[in-house]
């Protein structure tokens, strides 16, 4: 019992983190249907960015040696300003690696080259900026907060805690805001029918833009959050999360919010369920499952099956 | 001359679509007030010159004023604010939305609250069928009730200028009947309407003046009774 209570833990606090980064993928995807492949170097700037926020100084091998913010500020404060740095950085994305294609009415599969051109540019920005080596986010980033809880006998560190809440958090206020909202709503209006859209009145390049701001600033959470809670492992560490989240969203179902937040919890929970003397085959397991899900429903757990259009 | 310029001004409007050249200097002028009705057969430009009213495709040459000001170089979210609203074929309600969301939608623009809430009770009376689904999704509205909420969406944006793509389109003809008295009505109350339409003699029996496009160009135009009356009208570009 309290082995499944741990795995249940363990996944759904990973599981969390995939589904915030599928939700990025998912708002820029219901607007353009396009996915914005620039996703998991936003990710990682998020990370970067924290580090940077909390005081940390950038080591010997990048360009920015030694070189640290003057003042440490306290964790909750450096991730808040990283996400909004990665949504500031996501609508520079959207200028150069979208909306010039965009007013070409480009091919959608070229918008998956520029993007990921994007991607690769930041990813070594950082590289440069950075060097090449791990950082890792100091262990009193949380302050008093103990660094272990036990919770109805599962242990769990307070980080994944935190994680899991901040997930929690931002998806709630962000479903509720797609739904209920004046502004969630004209959004839903552009991914259904953007020209209808317009023709309400409905700004559909500004829609565009809030889509980016908004998904940049879910990159630059969570990046923050796996930065802290298992460290960044170089410039490149965003890329499994990348191609992870991309999984999730697939599994998911395109374009389906809940969909992203199921397809995180259960890629989450599969890969919590592998043992720990086997974890090195803890991605081979989670994309298998993926697979296999997908070979039984390909448009994906919550996706709508596809439609022809008349 | 009039004294004042007209409320929309069409001079030598052409149209392309790559090598096609769907509308081929267009020139109408709708007074305000009016209900024009733009016939023709399929193709004929008419949806065109609606698309290009409301700056969804761009025009190759020609002119565009609404009250004297060039239209030509505002986007489409623009038009809607001058009070220009359109009202697109195929109906295209957001069918993921419920039918109170896709008529607040149709206020995206306005914010005089208490004006939209007005102006969404005297929706609800105009068509009651709407009322009684306002909480259900419009995809499951059959045609006419879809038909119903486009031509009210539209009418959220308090419009000055209604432009209608072939409101009858798929409909029964006793709803024909319903959409085009409701068209009459709002024509009665003051409102200016540019109706598209295939089924002509619907659009003529509630028009002031119609214009007949084919390929692109007006070969017809004069006052709803007249070409009513035009029997070469319907033998060559009506089809009846």
């Amino acid at each position: 019992m309290d082995v499944l209570l741990q795995i249940l833990v363990n996944g759904l606090s990973v599981g969390a983190v995939y589904a915030l980064f599928a939700l990025g993928y998912t708002l820029v995807f219901s607007v353009l249907g396009v996915i914005n492949f620039a996703h998991g170097a936003l990710f990682t700037l998020g990370a970067y960015l924290t580090y940077l926020g909390v005081g940390g100084a950038v080591g010997s091998n990048g360009a920015l040696a030694g070189w640290a913010l003057p003042l440490a500020l306290p964790f909750p404060v450096a991730l808040l300003l990283a996400g909004v740095g990665c949504a500031g950085a996501n609508l520079l994305v959207e200028a150069v690696a979208f909306r010039p294609l965009r007013r070409r009415h480009a091919e959608p599969l070229l918008y998956l080259i520029t993007s990921l051109g994007a991607g690769v540019v930041l990813v070594n920005l950082l590289q440069i900026a950075f060097g090449a080596e791990g950082y890792a986010l100091p262990a009193d980033a949380l302050g008093d907060l103990p660094p272990m809880l036990t919770l109805a006998g599962a242990r769990l560190r307070s980080v994944q805690l935190l994680l899991l809440l901040v997930c929690a958090a931002v998806m709630t206020v962000l479903t509720l805001w797609l739904e209920r909202s004046r502004g969630g709503r004209a959004l839903q209006a552009v991914s259904e029918d953007a020209t209808t859209a317009r023709l309400l009145g409905i700004d559909s390049d500004a829609m565009v833009r809030l889509s980016f701001a908004l998904s940049g600033l879910l990159a630059g959470l969570s990046g923050g959050l796996v930065g802290l809670s298992v460290s960044i492992a170089g410039p490149y560490f965003g890329i499994v999360y990348g191609l992870k989240g991309l999984g999730v969203l697939v599994l998911g179902g395109l374009g389906s919010v809940p969909g992203a937040l199921l397809g995180g919890l259960v890629v989450g929970l599969a890969e919590a369920a592998v043992p720990g003397d086997l974890s090195g085959l803890k991605d081979a397991v989670a994309f298998a499952f993926l697979f296999a899900i997908l070979l039984l429903r390909p448009q994906g757990l919550l996706g709508r099956a596809p439609i022809t259009k008349v | 001359m009039s004294p004042s310029p007209p409320l929309l001004q069409v001079q030598g409007l052409s149209v392309r679509y790559g090598s096609v050249l769907a509308l081929d200097g267009l020139d109408l002028e709708v007074q305000a007030g009016e209900l024009v009705a733009l016939l023709g057969a399929n193709g004929a430009g008419k949806s065109t010159t609606l698309r290009a009213i409301s700056r969804l495709v761009p025009a190759s040459a020609g002119g565009l004023f609404w009250g004297g000001r060039p239209l030509l170089p505002l986007r489409t979210e623009q038009t809607v604010k001058l009070g220009i609203s359109h009202c697109p074929e195929g109906r295209r309600v957001l069918s993921r939305q419920t039918v109170a969301v896709n008529l607040e939608l149709g206020a995206w623009l306005r914010h005089d609250r208490a004006g939209v809430s007005e102006d969404l009770d005297r929706c609800y009376t105009l068509f009651p069928r709407l009322a009684e689904r306002r909480r259900q999704l419009a995809g499951n509205l059959s045609g006419g009730e879809q038909q119903m909420l486009a031509i009210a969406r539209s009418l959220m944006a308090r419009p000055t200028l209604l432009l209608l793509d072939e409101p009858s389109l798929g409909l029964a003809p006793r709803l024909v009947e319903e959409v085009m008295g409701t068209l009459a009505d709002l024509h009665r109350s003051g409102l200016t309407l540019l109706l598209v339409e295939q089924n002509a003699e619907a659009a003529l029996a509630i028009a002031d003046r119609g214009l007949v496009l084919e390929a692109g160009r007006v070969v017809l135009r004069g006052s709803a009774a007249d070409l009513r009356r035009d029997s070469g009208l319907r033998a060559s570009y009506l089809g009846s």
